[in-house]
């Protein structure tokens, strides 16, 4: 899976946990719907004066949520890093 | 016409004539809809008198969605939304942010976006509840009525309206405008001195007279804000910053106009089909009685089945090929939403309705995603969900009549459905 010489965040990653991903919030894409914040209120808040969604905390989620919230955004704008 | 794309597929010609309103007049026309689906490429249909060009039909969901997130080559800035031509002048005039392309549409968005979001349109759930309670009450202890003029119609607007900031007096002419605006996507001529129009009606929305009573009455109402400030949208628009500048009168009118159109006319329209569903499909909401958390999917359901606005129009900035169809420069994509909302390649069994169909893959009644996804949707999903509720608590038998149908190619409108309460 990894390449020869795995960097030290992957290697983090998988120790930790190998079923938790990292999520990003493209600022441009995001049109504020707040679909992200209702389903995880954990990692996901709407700025009160941009109106754009942003990630709270490192923004690991299990990898089987974040493909619901990633499927669930009507502005595609969520990505795994 | 198009003899490169004629190579690889065959040209296809929509089944029905999708310009003339009578074509919805019994509701969405599912077979010819079926039949576009299942040929291979995208569909054409002839220019309508008037018109410049022609356009193609996108009905199935794959190419729905990706028409609604590329809006960088599917432009909504670029021509009309609306199949018809306009004149450049005319576009102008009426652009809200709908009819704009990122990223100046998506800073008006954000304008309001906040007060749409799923956590704060908890809030509305008291109020709107009180509303729903009222207007079925009323309805039960009449023994029926016009379920649209009774139930449908003053949920709706009574809730947006509340949101923008209209008071209670002025809701009933809100509906009354919205009407005659969808009246101008009909095939009868509307009288263009109505409400005091006195501009051409080439240059307004829907060309009705009535959005020229509309934003009359959005810059009255907003001179009383500016006045007196209020917790409302009307405020946040007139105070609104955008890129350091103010909206001008006419943007602030045709936001105005967008955002009671929008929260009003659809959530209407699936409300009154919702009618429909409870008697023709009362085994479904028998499941939501006895298992109150298929209450989401029932609801996304009634919404899919009744697609309440059948289509938006893109223009095709830079040649690209679609289903196996080559677009042109300039093109006019028509995407059905009432077509790919019962695309069996998503929605297995898509004639059915089903209180717990899956809400991934999403119905596209919303829009298929994108910029333009529908700023009410989580919304008008509470004001549903709200309703089938109160409805399906009461156990109510209804007996519907003969529903009449807007005469319209846009929306997938009731305009009166008698209904008796059976006691």
């Amino acid at each position: 899976m990894n390449g020869p010489n795995p960097s030290q965040d992957e290697q983090n990653e998988s120790a930790k946990d190998s079923k938790r991903v990292v999520l990003v919030v493209d600022a441009d894409r995001c049109i504020g719907s707040g679909m992200c914040e209702m389903l995880e209120e954990s990692i996901f808040l709407i700025d009160e004066d941009t109106n754009i969604a942003g990630v709270l905390g490192d923004g690991s989620l299990a990898a089987d949520r974040a493909t619901a919230v990633i499927d669930r955004c009507p502005a595609s704008a969520i990505a795994v890093i | 016409m198009n003899n490169s794309a004629a190579d690889r597929i065959p040209f296809n010609r929509a089944s029905v004539d999708l310009h003339d309103a009578e074509t919805f007049s019994a509701g969405i026309p599912h077979d010819a809809f079926a039949q576009m689906r299942a040929a291979k490429g995208l569909s054409w249909t002839d220019a309508a008198p008037g018109d410049q060009s022609g356009f193609w039909s996108v009905t199935r969901h794959e190419e729905l969605v990706t028409v609604s997130r590329d809006t960088s080559t599917f432009s909504s800035a670029v021509g009309h939304i609306q199949i018809y031509d306009i004149d450049e002048d005319a576009l102008d005039a009426r652009a809200s942010m709908i009819d704009l392309d990122p990223p100046i549409h998506t800073r008006l968005r954000r304008l309001v976006s906040s007060a749409f979001t799923p956590r704060h349109v908890q809030q509305y759930e008291v109020a709107i509840r009180q509303r729903v309670r009222t207007c079925v009450d009323a309805f039960e202890s009449a023994g029926g009525g016009d379920w649209v003029e009774m139930v449908a119609a003053p949920i709706p607007i009574g809730v947006i309206c509340d949101l923008m900031g209209v008071p209670e007096r002025d809701h009933q002419l809100m509906v009354e405008l919205s009407d005659h605006l969808v009246a101008g996507t009909g095939n009868e001529p509307l009288d263009p001195g109505a409400y005091g129009n006195t501009t051409e009606l080439r240059l307004l929305p829907f060309n009705s007279p009535a959005a020229f009573g509309m934003s009359e009455y959005a810059l009255r109402l907003g001179d009383e804000r500016r006045a007196n400030p209020a917790d409302d949208l009307i405020t946040k628009l007139i105070q609104a910053d955008v890129d350091g500048e103010q909206l001008s009168d006419e943007e602030f009118a045709n936001f105005f106009r967008l955002m009671i159109f929008a929260g009003n006319e659809t959530t209407r329209s699936s409300m009154a089909h919702l009618a429909l569903h409870l008697v023709e499909f009362a085994d479904q909401f028998d499941r939501a009685r006895q298992d109150p958390l298929l209450l989401p999917s029932l609801t996304d359901e009634v919404i899919r089945y009744s697609s309440p606005i059948l289509y938006f129009r893109r223009t095709v900035t830079a040649d690209t090929v679609l289903g196996g169809t080559e677009l042109h420069k300039g093109d006019k994509i028509v995407m059905w939403y009432a077509a790919a909302n019962f695309d069996e390649a998503q929605f297995p069994d898509a004639q059915a309705f089903l209180a717990d169909r899956p809400q991934v893959p999403a119905h596209v009644a919303f829009g298929g995603g994108g910029a333009h996804f529908c700023l009410g949707a989580s919304l008008a999903r509470l004001e549903v969900a709200v309703l089938i509720e109160e409805l399906v608590k009461r156990n109510m038998s209804l007996e519907i009549g003969d529903p009449l149908f807007v005469p319209s190619n846009f929306v997938n409108g009731i305009e009166r459905l008698p209904v008796t309460v059976i006691t």
